[in-house]
């Protein structure tokens, strides 16, 4: 194709656009309402999941040994369990360490009757915790480790790994459930729209494909149009969708202090919209591609 | 130039619209298709354009057998086809110019020569003084002026014309005849499509009469009322 007749096709395109404002208008709303819909979902979703991966960080295992063992056979126990499968964390905590800890978090208020205590009440209190990257792989590396020699004792929080597992399993499924539902929605609004538009141009086709234009010259400038109208269907949203986030975290953070207190719950817009825009745009441009693509196929056999 | 070899086309109601009709047309011919609403004429000027596939027979055009023309092959084909037609079919919302210019941009034309064959082809047809009008500016007679001059604009080796005058008063159905006549002397063969018995008798050329999708006459110089 020359390159004249590409400039053409995409001044057709915009052209296009000005003379069917309605239908591009209809076409910006529809797509505007869809994928606002879906970035406002999507950042729920991904607070969530940060909040989720957070928890399951901090729920790991820890290991007590045997009376009387040696540093060596700890250190032994140490690499042992670094090599179990779906390990991320080994950090050891040795009895002197476990007193210090117990002091601060009971004897705070009150140091002297710590004092009371010549020897550590903890001696055999040395221990490694244990982080695990999924929370479902817990149980598994439990029973791992209780497996190797001098080990005396597990503590785990299995209901909260347990239920951690299932919110994870639950959160997965409604997300994609949601997101699925949305797509469809969207595809449907948008091909509805685009479907209207063209309709009322099935004479303008005809016409073109009497006078011997091709298919491809035919379908360019509604392609151009359904990219264009995509990128504004999509940059619209986006830019709300970021304007209210902003001001939403900044609400949430000033009406509920612990929030801020808990550390980074809330993602930053930056994080959010890091991995919305692309999506969204893909997403968007995608729609209005391939609902022009498609209606004017529909028209094209004349 | 045209050959129809005993064609036919059945629609889905069962009816032929045109029962094994023959027909030739010499280069540079001038023709007219006469017969009453039904006879079977537009379903002709279709099969031409390839925009209907016949059930039976062979159509060959400018040495093509359009019967075995692939999908991809018929914007070519039908670029040397200049077709005009009752309702104008004017792209409304683009001027007189862009109109025609659109006709050479779909054979994809370089600038330089759009810039300078649709003025060229606007004065011919009498519009150079309103290349900037929309459609609905202009009277019928000067839409159709335009519809030719989007149908000739490419230099077409065929004229068809499907009621061109249809929708135009006395005079204006004149004028355009006048308008396809020279043409068709510059060499364009031109087959028009046409109820009009007044123009017919008037321009004495070939006429082929349709009744109820077969030939009834096809006489050389002749006119509505004695063929």
């Amino acid at each position: 194709m020359r390159l004249s007749s590409l400039f053409y096709l995409i001044r057709q395109g915009f052209k296009n656009i000005g003379r069917n404002k309605m239908f591009s208008a209809a076409s910006v709303a529809t797509m505007t309402a869809c994928i606002f819909i879906f970035g406002a979902f999507f950042s729920i979703i991904i607070n969530v999941d940060t909040v989720r991966r957070d928890l399951e960080e901090k729920v790991g295992v820890t290991v007590f040994f045997n009376e009387g063992i040696t540093d060596e056979e700890i250190q032994a126990i140490g690499e042992e369990i670094k090599a179990i499968d779906h390990v991320t964390e080994v950090t050891f905590t040795s009895a002197d360490e476990a007193w210090e800890i117990y002091k601060q978090e009971h004897f705070a208020s009150n140091p002297s009757l710590a004092e009371g205590f010549k020897d550590n009440p903890l001696a055999n209190s040395a221990s490694y915790t244990v982080l695990v990257d999924r929370i479902e792989a817990q149980q598994g590396v439990v029973d791992k480790i209780g497996k190797l020699e001098g080990v005396r004792q597990i503590n785990q929080s299995s209901g909260a790994a347990r239920n951690l597992a299932s919110f994870n399993r639950l959160f997965t499924y409604i997300s994609i459930a949601v997101i699925v539902i949305l797509l469809i929605v969207s595809i449907i609004l948008i091909s509805n729209a685009v479907s209207m538009g063209i309709a009322t141009r099935r004479d303008e086709i005809s016409i073109m494909k009497l006078i011997g234009a091709t298919d491809t010259f035919v379908r360019a400038p509604f392609v151009v149009e359904g990219i264009i109208l995509g990128l504004i269907g999509t940059i619209l949203p986006l830019v709300i969708l970021y304007v209210v986030y902003n001001w939403l975290v900044r609400l949430l953070l000033m009406r509920f202090g612990f929030l801020g207190e808990m550390g980074n719950v809330l993602m930053n817009a930056g994080s959010v919209f890091a991995v919305l825009v692309p999506i969204a745009l893909v997403l968007g441009l995608g729609i209005g591609l391939f609902g022009a693509w498609v209606t004017v196929r529909k028209h094209l056999d004349v | 130039m045209i050959d129809l070899d005993r064609v036919s086309k059945q629609y889905e109601n069962g009816q032929p619209a045109v029962d094994e009709i023959s027909l030739h047309v010499n280069k540079g011919e001038f023709v007219f298709v006469v017969g009453d609403s039904g006879s079977g004429k537009s379903t002709m000027i279709r099969l031409l354009l390839k925009e209907l596939e016949p059930t039976d027979g062979i159509i060959t055009v400018n040495g093509r057998v359009l019967n075995t023309m692939r999908h991809g092959q018929i914007p070519k084909y039908r670029r040397n086809i200049g077709v005009v037609f009752q309702d104008f079919r004017l792209l409304e919302e683009m001027s007189v110019y862009d109109n025609v210019a659109f006709a050479m941009h779909a054979v994809e034309a370089r600038g330089r020569e759009i810039r300078k064959r649709v003025p060229e082809v606007l004065h011919e047809v009498g519009l150079s003084e309103k290349y900037r009008s929309l459609p609905r500016q202009l009277s019928g007679g000067e839409k159709q002026r335009v519809a030719i001059a989007r149908a000739i604009v490419n230099r077409p080796q065929i004229l068809l014309a499907d009621e061109p005058t249809g929708n135009l008063d006395p005079r204006n159905a004149y004028e355009i005849m006048k308008l396809i006549e020279e043409i068709n002397n510059r060499g364009t063969t031109v087959l028009v499509v046409t109820h009009n018995k007044e123009l017919v008798n008037e321009f004495q050329k070939r006429v082929i009469m349709m009744r109820k999708g077969t030939i009834a006459r096809d006489v050389e110089e002749g006119g509505y009322i004695e063929a």
